[in-house]
C-alpha cells in the first residue's frame, strides 16, 4: 500500500516532467471471439519516444532497445518470439502475424556499409536481451527479402536501395517460455505491476492455443509534414485461447489471465479495451460490464463493431462475456485468402515442399511468396512446379538465389497472380543431404525444421482483416480506414523432415568398428584370393670388383 | 591367379578334406539350421523385452479417461444408424462421422480415393474416408498420432468394428479438451479396409495418381529428359501402366509428420483379451518398443492380452510347456510375414517409415479361435480399453523423436520375449552356408579335373625331356611353396611347414653361391616354360564357356521376368476369349506356363559341356544363397523358408554324367520328382490343398482338391494384386527369384554330358 501510495505520489509529480519531454505510452487490448471455439486476445504497449537519437537518457522508453537501436543504427526492427501456429483458415487474420518460433527482421540505416555484421551483432545482442537463442542467426539462415518485405515505418525518400539494407532470419526450432516473457515486460514502463501487463502472468499465458510476443520498432513521422521522425517502440503479445480447454465458452479476464485487471498503467496517456462483437450477431453474447462505446467501422466492405472500454487509474476490474446460445452448428466462411503448406514423400531420398494458395475472392490477389530453405535442404529450381506446370502464367516475377553448403540458405521469391476463385498449387523438390556428424542436433531422430514461407499480399477487401492501417498505430486508426488494398504480411505453417541420421547408439560405434575390422580383413583376402604370385628375378648386386673380375674372366674365355 | 583359381592348390589338404566332407557338413548344416530355430523359442535362448527408449514413459500418468458413458453411446447410437439405414447397403455412414466429429471440435476432412481394379473390366471402386484431426496447443502441426479404425458394414463377413470406432470417438471427445498434447492426433476411419488405408496413406504422402505434383517433379533428379514420343496406337494397350491403379485423391487437411500409428479392431465393447497384431507389408515389423508398449500397457491396465500363440492368462513353470507354445508363436508369426500380407491395416504404415499396431479385441467363438481357458476370463470394458489407449497416447505423446531405439528385425516368441536379428540370423547363415559350401566345393571340384588334365599331359610330354621338366618341376615347387608358406598356414599343418622349411635350409645351404648363375637361368627357363604351359592350358583345356553360360543365365532370368509380366496377358487372354473369371485365368495361364517351362527350357542350354553346367551349377547356387539372405535380411520367415525348402534340392543336384546304370538313373529320376514337386507354383498349390484339407476334414476327397484349387486361385490372384496396388513384393520374388533358380536346377538335373 505504501509501495503503491509512494508511486501514485510520484506520478503525480512526474508526469508533468514527462509531458515536457514528449514520450507517450499507450497501451491497448484488442478481445476478438474467434466462433466457433476460440477468443483471441491482443496486447499492444505502444511508446513513442521523442528524445533524442543517442538514448542516453530515456524516460518511457526502455533503453536497452533504445541504445540498440542509436549503436547498430537500425531503421526498423520486427522480433516475436512464437509458439503455435495461427490457423489463417479457421481463425481469419490476426493483427499482426508471426511465425512460429524466434523471427527477427530488420533495416539498417542506408549509411550502414557491413550490414552482415551489424546484423550479427545485433542478433546477439537482442539474444541477451530477450534470453532467446537468436545468437543462432547466421549468414546460413539469413535472407534478404526482395519483394516480401516492406518497411512500415517512415523512411527517407533519399535512399532507394531499401532491400539491400534489410535482413530476415527465423528460428523455427525455438521454444518461447517464461524466461523471454519476463525480459520482455521489464522493458514496459510500468513492468508487471500495474496496467495491462500485469495479467501477463506465465502460468495462464503459456497454457493458450497460440501465444506470441513481439517488439516492433519502427519511426514515425513527429509532423504532418514529416521533416523530423520519432521513434514508436510496440510490444504486442498475442494469445488465442480454446473454449474447450478453458471448458466454458463464457469467458472473463478473470478466467482467461487468472485475475481481474487492477486499472491501468499509471504512466499510460491512454488504456483502452476493444471487444470486437461483431459476431455478436451470429452467436450472440452479453458483455458485462457495459462499454464505455461502440464504435462502428466500415471498412473495406467489412462492417466492425468495437466495443470500447476505457480503463481508469485505479479500479480492479473484470470484463466479461455470457453467451446465450451454446452449441449452435458454425459454418466456416474461409478469409480471402488462404494458404496450407506441407512436406510431401517419406524415405530418406527426395522430398518436397506443396504450398497451397487459394483465392477465395472473386478478384485476382497479387501475392509475394517467399520459400527460404535451410542449406541442408536443397530445393532446386527446376523443379518448381506451379499447379504442375514448370512454365506457368502465374509468375511474374522471380527471384532465386541457391544456397551454399553451410554457408547460406535457399532463397526463393515469386510473386505471382492468383486467379479469382482458385486454388494455386506451388510445388519445390528437395533432396536430403548427409550433414556431417557433429551437425546433427541433440535428439537427431526428432526431425528437422523446416521455416515457414512469408507471404505478404495485397488484400482488395478488408473481410477478416484486423491489422492497423500503415499509418496509424492504436486501434481508432481502423475506424473507416478505407484504403485501395490491405497489405498484409502471412507466415504459413513450418515443416518437419527427417534427413538421414545415423544411429548415434552404442550398436551404431560396434557396427563402425565391425565394420573396420571387416575392411582391414578384406585387403589380405582379397590379395590371396586375386593376385598372382610372380618369380621376380633376383639380380645378385654384383659390386665393382667383381664386375672387373668378370670382365677379365670372360676375355679369358 | 590367385588361391581359389590357383591349379597347384587342388592337392592342398582343405581342398582334399572339403571335397570329403563336404555332403555331410552341408546336411549338419541343414539339420542344425532347423534346430536352431527350433532352439531359439526356449526361455534360455531368447531374452525378455525391455523398454528401450526412454522417453517414452510408460503408464507415468494419472488416468483420467472417463469416456466409458459417452463410448457406450456412441456405440448405440452407431448401431442404431447403421441398422437403420445402413441395414444393406456397403457404405459408410459419412455423414453421421462427419457431424459427430464435428461435434467434438475436431477439424474434418472427407477423402475420397478411387480404385482402377487392375485385372477387371474397367470396374471401378469408389471409397470415402472420414478424418478429423485435433490439433494439438501451443504446436505449429508439426507431429501427428494416428488413431484408425476400418469401417466394416453390418453385412460384412467379418468382425465389425462398431465399438473401435465409439471408442475412438469417445476418446476423441476426451482428448479435446485436453491441454498437455504435443502432437497433432488424426482420428482416422478408413472404408474398404486396407485399400482406404493404402488410399488416405498415398494421398498424405503426396503420391497421386495424376502425374502432376510429385512424381514429375521427383523425376527431374533422375529422368535423363529422353522423351520417347506417344507410343503407337497398337502398343496402347501393351503399353497400359496398371501400377497405378490406385487413384489416392487428394487430402485437404493435414497434419505433420506421422510418427506412430494405433488400429482399432473391436467389435463390441465387450471382450475378453486382446490381440496385438504387428505384421505388416512385406512381413515389416514396427519397432520393438511400440509393441512392448502396448502389452506392458495391457500388463498395467489389468486387460488379457495375447500374441499369437502366446496368451498371458496361461503361464507355465513348465519350461517344455513354455518352450511348445513359443514355438507355435514363433511358427504363427513366421506364416503371418511370409506371404507378406499385412494382417490390420497397421501394417500399411510401416513401408512409409511410420510404426503402427493394430489393437483387436477378442471374445469368445471368435473366427481366429478360441484360445485355452478363454471361456474363464473376465470380460473387460471400454473403460479400461479407453485407459489403455490414453496411457499408450500419452506415452507416445511424450516421445522426443522417431521410434529409433529398439530392434525393428526381431521374432516374438511370446508377448513378453523376443529374439533379436543377431540370435535368429544364424539359423539362416547355417544354410545359406551350405549352399555356399556346395559351391565351392563344385568350383574345387573343376578346378581339379583340369589340373588331373594338365597333369596327364605333362606327363606325355615329360616323357620326352625327363632330366630338364624335373628340375622346372623342383624349382616351381619350390618356389610355390616359398610363396604359400605364410598364405596358407591355416591349412598346411605346422609339422609340414617344418619339413618344408628345413628342405629349404637344406637346399639352400647345397646351393653355394659359385652355383648361382646357374640357378638363375634355371629360373628363368622354368618361368618361360611355365608361361607356355599357360598358354597352352588356356587355350584347350578351359572348357568353360562364358558366353553359352551367361546366355542361358541371362534367358532364364528374362523367362522369369516375363512369368512376373505374365498375369496381366492371361487375364486379357482368359476373360476375352475364354470367359474365365481373373483368377482363373491367371491360376490357368501360370500352370500352362510353368509346363511350357518344364519342358522347354532344358532345350535352352545349347551343347552344354560338363563345366558349363558346373559353372551354372556354382553360380546358381550362389545366386540362391545370396538371395535368401538378401530376403531372410527383410523378411526373415520368408527367406528361411525359401531357403528350407531349396536347401535339400540344391544339395542333391548335381551335374548328370552320361554313364546309365541303373541305380543312378533311379536316384535321378527321384531328384527330378523332386525338384518338379519344388516348382514353385506346386508347392504352393500343394500347401493350400494340405491346408484345406486341414481345414475341411469332412469333406470328399475331390471336393477337398478342389477347395484347394480354389484356394491357389484366390492365393496366386491375391499376390499379383496385392503386388500391384499396395507394393507387396513376395509375387516378384517368387517369379523372379526363385522361379529362374528353379529352372536352372530343372536344366541342370535335364542335361547329361559327358565327363
Amino acid at each position: 500500500m505504501l509501495n503503491l501510495r509512494l508511486l501514485l505520489f510520484s506520478v503525480a509529480f512526474l508526469s508533468p516532467i514527462l509531458q515536457i519531454k514528449g514520450d507517450d505510452f499507450k497501451e491497448e487490448m484488442f478481445i476478438k471471439p474467434l466462433p466457433p471455439s476460440h477468443l483471441y486476445v491482443y496486447f499492444q504497449f505502444l511508446t513513442l519516444a521523442n528524445g533524442e537519437e543517442s538514448f542516453e537518457h530515456s524516460h518511457l522508453a526502455p533503453r536497452s532497445l533504445g541504445e540498440i537501436v542509436s549503436r547498430y543504427q537500425v531503421e526498423e526492427l520486427h522480433l516475436t518470439l512464437t509458439e503455435g501456429q495461427w490457423k489463417h483458415n479457421t481463425w481469419g487474420y490476426p493483427v499482426l502475424d508471426a511465425a512460429p518460433g524466434a523471427e527477427l527482421y530488420a533495416w539498417f540505416a542506408p549509411d550502414v556499409v557491413d550490414v552482415d555484421t551489424q546484423w550479427k551483432k545485433l542478433s546477439s545482442t537482442l539474444s541477451g536481451l530477450f534470453c532467446a537463442s537468436l545468437n543462432f542467426i547466421e549468414n546460413m539462415n539469413t535472407v534478404s527479402p526482395k519483394m516480401a518485405l516492406w518497411p512500415t515505418g517512415a523512411y527517407s525518400k533519399s535512399h532507394q536501395n531499401i532491400t539491400s539494407q534489410l535482413r530476415y532470419a527465423s528460428l523455427p526450432r525455438e521454444i518461447v517460455c517464461t524466461e523471454n516473457l519476463t525480459p520482455w515486460k521489464k522493458l514496459l514502463p510500468c513492468e508487471s505491476s500495474h496496467g495491462f501487463s500485469s495479467l501477463l502472468n506465465s502460468r495462464m499465458i503459456h497454457n493458450t492455443n497460440y501465444h506470441s510476443i513481439g517488439v516492433h520498432i519502427r519511426r514515425m513521422c513527429s509532423g504532418s509534414n514529416c521533416l523530423d521522425t520519432s521513434l514508436e517502440i510496440k510490444q504486442t503479445v498475442a494469445l488465442v485461447y480454446d473454449f474447450k480447454i478453458l471448458n466454458t465458452m463464457d469467458w472473463s479476464l478473470r478466467k482467461l489471465f487468472g485475475q481481474g485487471l487492477p486499472g491501468a498503467c499509471p504512466l499510460s496517456s491512454s488504456s483502452r479495451i476493444y471487444v470486437d462483437i461483431t459476431s455478436n450477431s451470429s452467436y450472440p453474447f452479453k458483455l458485462l460490464p457495459e462499454p464505455n462505446s461502440i464504435m462502428f467501422s466500415h471498412r473495406g466492405g467489412s462492417k466492425t463493431e468495437l466495443a470500447v472500454y476505457e480503463i481508469n487509474h485505479s479500479n480492479m476490474m473484470n470484463i466479461g462475456a455470457k453467451y446465450e446460445m451454446r452449441n449452435k452448428i458454425f459454418v466456416n466462411i474461409p478469409p480471402p485468402l488462404t494458404f496450407n503448406r506441407y512436406v510431401l514423400g517419406y524415405g530418406k531420398e527426395f522430398g518436397g515442399i506443396v504450398t497451397e494458395l487459394s483465392n477465395n475472392y472473386w478478384a485476382p490477389i497479387d501475392v509475394v511468396l517467399l520459400e527460404n530453405a535451410p542449406w541442408w535442404l536443397p530445393i532446386q529450381l527446376s523443379t518448381l512446379r506451379i499447379n504442375g506446370e514448370a512454365e506457368s502464367k502465374l509468375i511474374m516475377s522471380q527471384y532465386y538465389s541457391p544456397g551454399r553448403s553451410r554457408q547460406k540458405p535457399y532463397h526463393l521469391e515469386l510473386l505471382l497472380k492468383l486467379p479469382p476463385k482458385s486454388t494455386t498449387t506451388v510445388t519445390i523438390d528437395f533432396e536430403f543431404v548427409f550433414l556431417k556428424w557433429q551437425e546433427y542436433p541433440p535428439d537427431a531422430n526428432h526431425g528437422f525444421y523446416v521455416g515457414s514461407a512469408l507471404l505478404s499480399a495485397n488484400l482488395p477487401t478488408a473481410k477478416n482483416y484486423t491489422s492497423l492501417p500503415i499509418t496509424g498505430s492504436t486501434f481508432d486508426s481502423i475506424v473507416n480506414a478505407s484504403k485501395p488494398w490491405y497489405p498484409i504480411v502471412f507466415r504459413t505453417n513450418g515443416g518437419m523432415v527427417s534427413l538421414p541420421t545415423p544411429d548415434f547408439s552404442m550398436p551404431y560405434n560396434v557396427i563402425c568398428l565391425a565394420c573396420t575390422v571387416v575392411a582391414l580383413a578384406f585387403g589380405p583376402l582379397n590379395n590371396i584370393c586375386t593376385k598372382e604370385v610372380v618369380l621376380k628375378i633376383i639380380v645378385v648386386p654384383v659390386s665393382l670388383r667383381q664386375k672387373i673380375f668378370n670382365i677379365f674372366k670372360k676375355k679369358k674365355d | 591367379m590367385g588361391l581359389l583359381s590357383d591349379p597347384e592348390y587342388g592337392s592342398v589338404k582343405w581342398v582334399k578334406v572339403l571335397k570329403k566332407i563336404n555332403f555331410p557338413l552341408c546336411c549338419l548344416c541343414y539339420v542344425g539350421s532347423i534346430l536352431w530355430f527350433f532352439t531359439l523359442a526356449h526361455p534360455e535362448f531368447n531374452n525378455e523385452t525391455y523398454f528401450s527408449e526412454n522417453a517414452l514413459l510408460p503408464g507415468l500418468v494419472r488416468n483420467e479417461f472417463n469416456g466409458e458413458h459417452s463410448a457406450n453411446k456412441f456405440f448405440n447410437e452407431f448401431i442404431q444408424e447403421l441398422e437403420d439405414k445402413y441395414e444393406d447397403s456397403n457404405e459408410m455412414p459419412v455423414d453421421w462421422l462427419v457431424a459427430k466429429m464435428s461435434q467434438l471440435s475436431l477439424e474434418v476432412y472427407t477423402h475420397n480415393f478411387s480404385l482402377n481394379y487392375p485385372f477387371g473390366q474397367g470396374q471401378t471402386y469408389k471409397g470415402t474416408n472420414v478424418y478429423g484431426i485435433l490439433r494439438a496447443p501451443r504446436t505449429s502441426s508439426l507431429e501427428a498420432l494416428v488413431v484408425t479404425a476400418p469401417y466394416r458394414s453390418l453385412s460384412n463377413h467379418q468382425k465389425g468394428t462398431a465399438a473401435g470406432i465409439a471408442l475412438m470417438l469417445a476418446f476423441a471427445q476426451f482428448a479435446r479438451p485436453q491441454n498437455y498434447w504435443a502432437k497433432d492426433i488424426i482420428f482416422l476411419i478408413t472404408e474398404h479396409e486396407q485399400l482406404g488405408m493404402q488410399a488416405w496413406l498415398e494421398a498424405y504422402h503426396g503420391l497421386q495418381q495424376e502425374t502432376s505434383t510429385f512424381y514429375t517433379s521427383l523425376g527431374s533428379f533422375w529422368q535423363t529428359g529422353f522423351d520417347f514420343g506417344k507410343p503407337p496406337q497398337i502398343f496402347e494397350w501393351l503399353m497400359t501402366d496398371h501400377s497405378k491403379s490406385l487413384d489416392p485423391g487428394v487430402l485437404k487437411g493435414r497434419s505433420g509428420s506421422i510418427q506412430a500409428a494405433i488400429n482399432l479392431e473391436f467389435h463390441t465393447p465387450k471382450f475378453k483379451y486382446i490381440e496385438v497384431k504387428v505384421e505388416g507389408l512385406n512381413g515389416q515389423l514396427p519397432n520393438l518398443d511400440l509393441v512392448n508398449l502396448a502389452h506392458k500397457l495391457c500388463v498395467l491396465s489389468d486387460i488379457h492380452h495375447s500374441y499369437q500363440n502366446s496368451f498371458t492368462w496361461l503361464r507355465s513353470r513348465n519350461n517344455i510347456d513354455e518352450w511348445v507354445y513359443s514355438i507355435g508363436t514363433m511358427l504363427k508369426m513366421s506364416a503371418a510375414q511370409v506371404t507378406g500380407v499385412p494382417n490390420g491395416n497397421h501394417g500399411l504404415f510401416l513401408p512409409f517409415g511410420i510404426d503402427a499396431i493394430t489393437l483387436e479385441g477378442r471374445e469368445l467363438n471368435d473366427p481366429a479361435g478360441d484360445p485355452p481357458r478363454a471361456q474363464y476370463l473376465s470380460t473387460r470394458n471400454f473403460y479400461l480399453l479407453g485407459i489403455t489407449l490414453e496411457r499408450v497416447l500419452r506415452s507416445l505423446n511424450n516421445l522426443l523423436e522417431r521410434f529409433h531405439q529398439s530392434y525393428f528385425f526381431y521374432m516374438l516368441a511370446a508377448t513378453n520375449r523376443y529374439i533379436s536379428i543377431g540370435q535368429y540370423m544364424p539359423s539362416l547363415c547355417l544354410l545359406c552356408g551350405a549352399m555356399l559350401t556346395r559351391a565351392l566345393c563344385l568350383w574345387v571340384t573343376i578346378q581339379q579335373d583340369e589340373e588331373i588334365e594338365k597333369r596327364q599331359d605333362e606327363k606325355d610330354k615329360g616323357l620326352k625331356e625327363k632330366k630338364s621338366e624335373e628340375i622346372l618341376e623342383n624349382t616351381e615347387e619350390k618356389a610355390d611353396s616359398e610363396e604359400k608358406e605364410p598364405l596358407i598356414k591355416d591349412v598346411i599343418k605346422p609339422k609340414e611347414d617344418v619339413i618344408n622349411t628345413k628342405e629349404d635350409e637344406i637346399k639352400t645351404n647345397e646351393e653355394v653361391v659359385m652355383a648361382k648363375e646357374d640357378e638363375i637361368n634355371a629360373k628363368k627357363a622354368a618361368i618361360k616354360a611355365k608361361n607356355d604351359e599357360i598358354e597352352t592350358k588356356n587355350g584347350a583345356d578351359l572348357n568353360i564357356s562364358i558366353v553359352n553360360v551367361g546366355c542361358n543365365y541371362f534367358l532364364v532370368h528374362i523367362l522369369g521376368y516375363a512369368a512376373n509380366c505374365s498375369p496381366e496377358y492371361f487375364n486379357y487372354i482368359g476373360t476375352t476369349y475364354f470367359d474365365q473369371t481373373p483368377e482363373a485365368s491367371i491360376f490357368y495361364g501360370l500352370i500352362a506356363l510353368s509346363v511350357f517351362y518344364l519342358f522347354v527350357t532344358p532345350f535352352a542350354f545349347r551343347f552344354p559341356t560338363f563345366e558349363d553346367l558346373s559353372m551354372t551349377n556354382i553360380l546358381l547356387l550362389i545366386e540362391l544363397a545370396t538371395a535368401c539372405l538378401a530376403i531372410g535380411m527383410h523378411n526373415f520367415p520368408l527367406g528361411l523358408l525359401i531357403a528350407v525348402l531349396y536347401t535339400p534340392l540344391a544339395l542333391l543336384v548335381g551335374v548328370v554324367g552320361d554313364d546309365c546304370r541303373k541305380r543312378s538313373a533311379i536316384v535321378l529320376f527321384l531328384k527330378r520328382i523332386l525338384c518338379i514337386i519344388l516348382q514353385p507354383l506346386f508347392v504352393v498349390s500343394i500347401a493350400l490343398i494340405l491346408y484345406s484339407w486341414v481345414l475341411f476334414p469332412e469333406e470328399g476327397v475331390l471336393s477337398k482338391m478342389s477347395r484347394g484349387r480354389d484356394a491357389t486361385m484366390q492365393g496366386v490372384m491375391f499376390s499379383v494384386v496385392d503386388s500391384v496396388i499396395y507394393g507387396n513384393w513376395l509375387f516378384q520374388v517368387v517369379t523372379m527369384v526363385i522361379f529362374p533358380t528353379w529352372i536352372l536346377f530343372w536344366q541342370i538335373l535335364c542335361n547329361r554330358v559327358t565327363y
